[in-house]
């Protein structure tokens, strides 16, 4: 036995101190007596993603009016705008699965489209103060809505290499929906604005079904519950926000049509909202 | 070849997934094979324990730090080593949950005291070759192994601020090291970890508690999942992670205060507790 070992050389650890709960007891929850309070780090900022291959794909026409009202808002809200991959990303992770990488390899791959796309965005928005940021520059975000800035970053989260391989699929599971969620409920913020192509959830592909419905309101359980086989949000999204204690709203909404974003900012509930419960 | 495709006001490049959705479960399991490419599948991972080794100081840490020295002399084996981070990780995750810090801030913390770790080991082996490799330098392994250096990897996983929201009751972030050092071999492709702990192996209950504990030799995957111990040396986790895992074939449990126990685990002995993944056919 390691007896011996541990005799001569005992493990140093730290003491607890009082009044503040020990490791056990932050481990084990509630259960254990712990009362974690959770502090909203940001509340007011608005989260909101730029759809790759719904808006980015379509270039100028369907982009400058999204940038126009991004623009005419930034003095009102604190905007962090967070943004998608596309038809390059998807030409990436098919590539990629055609030579069997693996998951992370593909998430790290996949990383560089919404890379690009912040930078273009960055670009067109330099004259209002956009700037582009990298994950590390989380914590300077006081900083840029302190001097006015639009901070603009991927929507992809930082997993990269450490992506976990999912089951009958190559494509990592956190892409750049699931980004933008958390980096909404880190901050604290209530939404998660999506500006895509559609004007929200609908109960088939409105692109392939034209009787499909739009649903304006539901919750996340009721959503799971349909079982659809195709989700206008990542699935992952959906998990987490069942678990949500900050973010526990996502809005869709339809970038194509004038007014939406600058409505949703607003607070209004255009599009779809999924909700927690 | 790949085209530009751009008749739905959308501009497309033509491929497999073109104007598809990454989520339509049929669209994405064609991106699934039987097979996958192995990026470094000759290499070892080698993890050594935080609490179970750091946090013993000297006595313990010294030892271990000539083993790998001697194994890294015999250039038998190219091996990747990862770092615990202790007494002071589980230290922020009370002061931090204490002060309702959210779980994505909480995981942004921790890293730092491993990584605290990994400069303590590579101040005690840059004279035997190693070093700490940054997340950034990722591809600069097969620099260092061909070199015949010893890489010290970063163990926590990059979630950071971006940490998923916990299944448990608990806030404590769910992707830890022993998850990270993992998810680091699977991903190059390696076959084996080896993790270095104050214990003989694995136990079907913690032996520090119960004195009637039993050491587990030999299993695999399929049986520790059918009945797993409450109390586990490693993150349940990275059991969980393993079942969809293609490359990690072996893990092995091995007691790091008993000299030479590292050495033999390595040449493949069945020291400590040794884990198999069932091969599953197709």
């Amino acid at each position: 036995m390691g007896e011996q070992g541990s005799e001569q050389s005992p493990r140093k650890g730290i003491a607890n101190l009082p009044g503040v709960a020990s490791f056990e007891q932050a481990s084990q929850g509630k259960g254990a007596g712990f009362d974690y309070r959770p502090v909203a780090l940001m509340p007011d900022v608005k989260v909101l993603k730029i759809g790759g291959q719904s808006l980015l794909d379509r270039g100028r026409k369907a982009l400058f009016p999204v940038l126009d009202e991004i623009a005419a808002a930034k003095d009102k809200h604190k905007l962090l705008v967070c943004c998608g991959g596309g038809t390059r990303a998807r030409h990436i992770y098919s590539v990629a699965s055609d030579l069997e990488l693996p998951t992370g390899v593909l998430a790290a791959l996949g990383g560089y489209v919404p890379r690009q796309n912040a930078r273009m965005l960055q670009m067109l928005l330099a004259k209002h103060g956009g700037i582009f940021m990298l994950h590390d520059d989380f914590e300077k975000l006081p900083l840029y809505f302190r001097l006015g800035c639009i901070p603009i970053m991927t929507g992809m989260p930082p997993f990269g290499y450490w992506e976990k391989p999912a089951e009958n699929s190559r494509i990592p599971q956190n892409r750049t929906d699931a980004g933008v969620f958390l980096s909404a409920e880190v901050l604290g913020a209530k939404r998660a604005i999506f500006v895509k192509d559609e004007d929200g959830l609908y109960d088939d592909d409105p692109k392939k079904n034209k009787n499909a419905k739009l649903i304006p309101r539901i919750t996340a359980k009721e959503l799971l519950a349909l079982d659809l086989p195709d989700l206008i949000v990542e699935r992952v999204v959906i998990e987490y926000l069942q678990r949500a204690r900050f973010c526990t709203e996502l809005q869709i909404i339809n970038g194509l049509t004038p007014g939406m974003l600058t409505r949703a900012l607003e607070g209004e509930d255009v599009g779809t909202i999924i909700s927690k419960a | 070849m790949s085209k530009l495709v751009s008749d739905d006001g959308r501009t497309h490049i033509t491929s497999s997934l073109m104007r598809e959705s990454l989520v339509d479960r049929k669209v994405i399991a064609k991106t699934n094979s039987a097979e996958e490419f192995s990026i470094m599948p000759d290499v070892t991972l080698v993890s050594i324990g935080g609490q179970s080794i750091f946090d013993r100081g000297k006595a313990a840490v010294l030892p271990l730090v000539t083993e790998l020295a001697a194994i890294r002399e015999s250039r038998k084996y190219k091996m990747v080593i990862g770092v615990g981070g202790g007494a002071r990780v589980r230290h922020t995750i009370a002061i931090a949950l204490d002060l309702g810090l959210p779980t994505g801030g909480v995981a942004q913390l921790v890293g730092a005291m491993e990584e605290a770790n990994a400069v303590f080991l590579n101040a005690l082996m840059a004279k035997h070759g190693s070093i700490v490799m940054q997340r950034e330098h990722f591809w600069e392994l097969p620099l260092y192994l061909e070199s015949g250096m010893l890489p010290i990897v970063i163990s926590t996983p990059p979630y950071h601020f971006w940490e998923p929201p916990p299944v448990e009751d608990s806030p404590l972030p769910t992707h830890g090291s022993d998850f990270g050092l993992f998810i680091h071999a699977e991903v190059l492709g390696m076959k084996r970890i080896i993790f270095v702990k104050d214990e003989d192996g694995l136990y079907d209950k913690d032996p520090k508690k119960h004195s009637d504990a039993r050491l587990i030799k030999k299993t695999t995957l399929g049986r520790l999942q059918a009945e797993m111990p409450e109390e586990l040396i490693l993150d349940p986790l990275l059991f969980k992670s393993w079942q969809n895992a293609r490359h990690v074939e072996r893990i092995q449990i091995v007691n790091g205060l008993r000299p030479g126990e590292l050495t033999r685990a390595l040449a493949g002995e069945d020291v400590g507790t040794v884990i198999m993944k069932e091969k599953i056919d197709g």
